[in-house]
């Protein structure tokens, strides 16, 4: 006789984890503490919340291109002023924010073959601040062998610029000078979400989302310039910085379009095959910016005894620029209506390569941790080079170091 | 079974589930046609039509009426396979019919196995009493096809007759089989329960019960004097290693009435006891 082991289903779930990315040469630095508890009752009905702390530093490309001489740039703040040496990519080093992210999120089945969801998000911090609802409902037909869902997120968030937003294609000014500045600024993001999953055979899960997003409002980034050059010289028109300090150069605040609509089709497969388990995922988007992006991911999950695993894992993303991305701005051209030379608008190709190691303890919790490396490296279109920028690299690659530590246990 | 009882395995192909469903189905339909009150001509309406005279029963017959007086041992008296003919006084309908201490002390003369002479296979009872597998069969039943499933197979399988259920092992596909434990009232406050090896059994109905001047009469009655144990639970579910031994401490527990909990938490099983 087999002694029985039965017990009570664990009503919480605590997953927490924390995140170091870093990028080199002294670019961003995040670390990001996530929690998320989740409070099973009875009928499947669930109460997720989320909660996360990022500490980011670091310094973040101002959008000027380099030059052969030192730059000095006005702080975001209008408060003071800071120097770039020759030669250098202008970074801007007063990044340093913390963000506060809370979630939270109810699901109830409704009837045999129903799920519903709904939640609330709102994050925090020092100059922008983000509140959302969203809903879901997924029902299951065929057995349920086949998942039908369709959900929406509507976000409305406001950006409480340090110093004020900046009028877009006006001048960085002299430091103390915020003549240019206008107060704060919002924006509305709808997002709507189709999905079907279907069950192919036991082994084989696939599924498909078609997405749509519409962005309204402020969609600059208030701290980004571009450079305004000479024509034929392609160096920044000089200027002279004032008393207090302030631009040795000239540059415009960029001017995006205040409204961004995305599309985006989403596939993904899973295939189990005795305890290994490969899962590939296939993201197309492309937007009214002009921007088209292919995303490949594929992980491969290998058991290791009972108790623990391996999972490599491989992204690879590409996209196109954005129709209005500038590297630099033409002196002797008319200014364009909209300009960005904000490298995550440009086109680029990045690669994540990782490796993740997972066991169970002593105490059946759930432990892991990840370790990525993440390179990005872009190219400005050649239309674009003028004069002296031919022989600089205007677009350096970004490398990133992630390292995960998550821990999960049940109660 | 009175109930709708299912097979699950975990694994194997359409045919083996069949093979297993077809063994279980046999078995249960022989248990209930050799066991159920409500057929003639079987072993319990041979004993429940003796007239006083003695009964000869084979040795799967012989062995339930053992352990259920055993239960009646160690129960004192409150476990009574001779209980069921004070069926006639109550009828737990949700109503506030409660029966007539007279009707209740006609029938408490036909009960009490203290009056049956049970022996060497040989059972005697007084004229006008009946005995009533059901407080035992069906858990017995569970036992039976869980070792027939797995003498035919080792893909693990879970045998639910109306709640009490076991299984043979723990699944592959998940880490646990997962059981619900309806709860009291229409708004089910259901838990699960991750089973891996051996068996739950419930007591109790929270469906059937009388309630007069306030009071909640439940459809456990104390054969003893005939009424209603009072403040008995809802129900039990115990969790055990066989689904006999489940069911045996849900009902001894439910005899207990308000010290229902106080008896589960002092024999170390996994138990939910609802009120």
């Amino acid at each position: 006789m087999t002694p029985v082991d039965a017990q009570e289903e664990p009503k919480w779930d605590f997953n927490t984890s924390l995140l170091y990315y870093g990028e080199d040469e002294n670019r961003v630095q995040d670390l990001s503490l996530k929690s998320i508890i989740r409070r099973l009752f009875a009928d499947d009905r669930t109460l997720t919340f989320g909660l996360t702390v990022d500490s980011l530093t670091g310094a973040t490309p101002s959008g000027a291109i380099r030059q052969d001489v030192p730059q000095s740039f006005t702080r975001p703040s209008g408060s003071g002023s800071y120097v770039v040496p020759a030669g250098d990519l202008p970074l801007d080093d007063t990044f340093k924010d913390t963000r506060l992210a809370i979630t939270a999120g109810w699901q109830q089945p409704t009837g045999e073959k129903g799920l519903l969801s709904a939640g609330f998000s709102a994050s925090k911090e020092y100059d922008y601040l983000h509140t959302g609802v969203n809903a879901s409902y997924a029902h299951d037909f065929n057995n349920r062998n086949t998942t039908v869902s369709a959900g929406f997120a509507f976000a409305k968030d406001s950006i409480e610029s340090v110093g004020g937003a900046p009028i877009p294609l006006t001048s960085m000014l002299d430091v103390g000078d915020i003549s240019n500045r206008e107060g704060d600024q919002d924006k509305d993001v709808l997002d709507v979400v189709f999905g079907v999953s279907q069950v192919i055979s036991k082994n084989f899960l696939v599924q498909a989302n078609y997405s749509f997003s519409q962005a309204d409002g402020y969609l600059n980034n208030p701290y980004k310039v571009l450079s305004l050059v000479d024509g034929v010289t392609g160096d920044t028109l000089p200027r002279i910085p004032g008393n207090e300090g302030g631009p040795s150069g000239v540059f415009l605040f960029e001017s995006r379009p205040d409204e961004r609509t995305q599309h985006s089709l989403y596939t993904q497969a899973k295939y189990y095959m005795n305890g290994k388990v490969l899962d590939a995922s296939y993201r197309y988007m492309t937007d009214d910016w002009e921007i088209d992006s292919h995303t490949l991911d594929v992980r491969y999950r290998w058991p290791i005894g009972g108790s623990s695993y391996i999972e490599p894992h491989v992204r690879y993303y590409t996209q196109t620029e954005a129709e209005f991305y500038r590297l630099s701005l033409d002196d002797s051209a008319p200014l364009p209506q909209f300009a960005s030379s904000d490298y995550r608008l440009g086109n680029f190709d990045a690669i994540t390569v990782g490796l993740k190691y997972g066991w169970k303890t002593r105490n059946e919790n759930d432990m892991s941790i990840r370790v990525e490396w993440y390179t990005q490296s872009g190219t400005v279109p050649a239309g674009q080079l003028i004069g002296n920028q031919a022989s600089r690299d205007n677009y350096p690659d970004l490398n990133a170091l992630i390292v995960q530590f998550s821990y999960r246990f049940l109660r | 079974m009175g109930s709708p009882c299912e097979v699950l395995t975990d694994g194997g192909d359409k045919q083996l589930a069949g093979r297993v469903s077809l063994l279980v189905a046999e078995e249960a339909w022989r248990i209930e046609d050799k066991f159920s009150r409500y057929l003639d001509g079987n072993i319990i309406h041979r004993i429940n039509t003796s007239q006083g005279d003695p009964v000869e029963v084979d040795a799967e017959t012989g062995h339930l009426l053992d352990f259920a007086a055993t239960l009646f041992d160690i129960s004192a008296g409150g476990f009574d396979i001779t209980s069921g003919v004070l069926r006639a006084a109550w009828v737990f309908d949700g109503t506030d019919n409660i029966p007539a201490q007279a009707d209740i002390d006609n029938i408490l003369g036909r009960v009490g196995w203290q009056h049956v002479t049970w022996a060497d296979l040989r059972l005697t009872m007084q004229p006008g009493m009946e005995v009533d597998l059901g407080g035992i069969g069906k858990e017995y039943a569970v036992d039976r096809c869980i070792a027939m499933a797995r003498s035919a197979t080792n893909v693990p399988s879970m045998i639910n007759f109306g709640g009490d259920l076991a299984v043979t092992g723990p699944p592959v596909t998940r880490e646990a089989w997962k059981v619900g434990i309806e709860g009291p009232g229409v708004d089910a406050a259901g838990k699960r329960v991750d089973l891996r090896q051996g068996a739950l059994a419930t007591s109790g109905d929270a469906r059937r019960f009388l309630l007069h001047d306030g009071v909640r009469y439940s459809h456990i009655l104390d054969p003893r004097t005939g009424w209603s144990v009072p403040d008995a639970p809802a129900s039990i579910t115990v969790a055990a290693d066989t689904c006999t031994q489940a069911g045996m401490m849900s009902t001894l527990a439910m005899l207990r009435g308000t010290e229902a909990e106080q008896f589960l938490a002092a024999q170390a099983l996994l138990h939910w006891c609802r009120r």
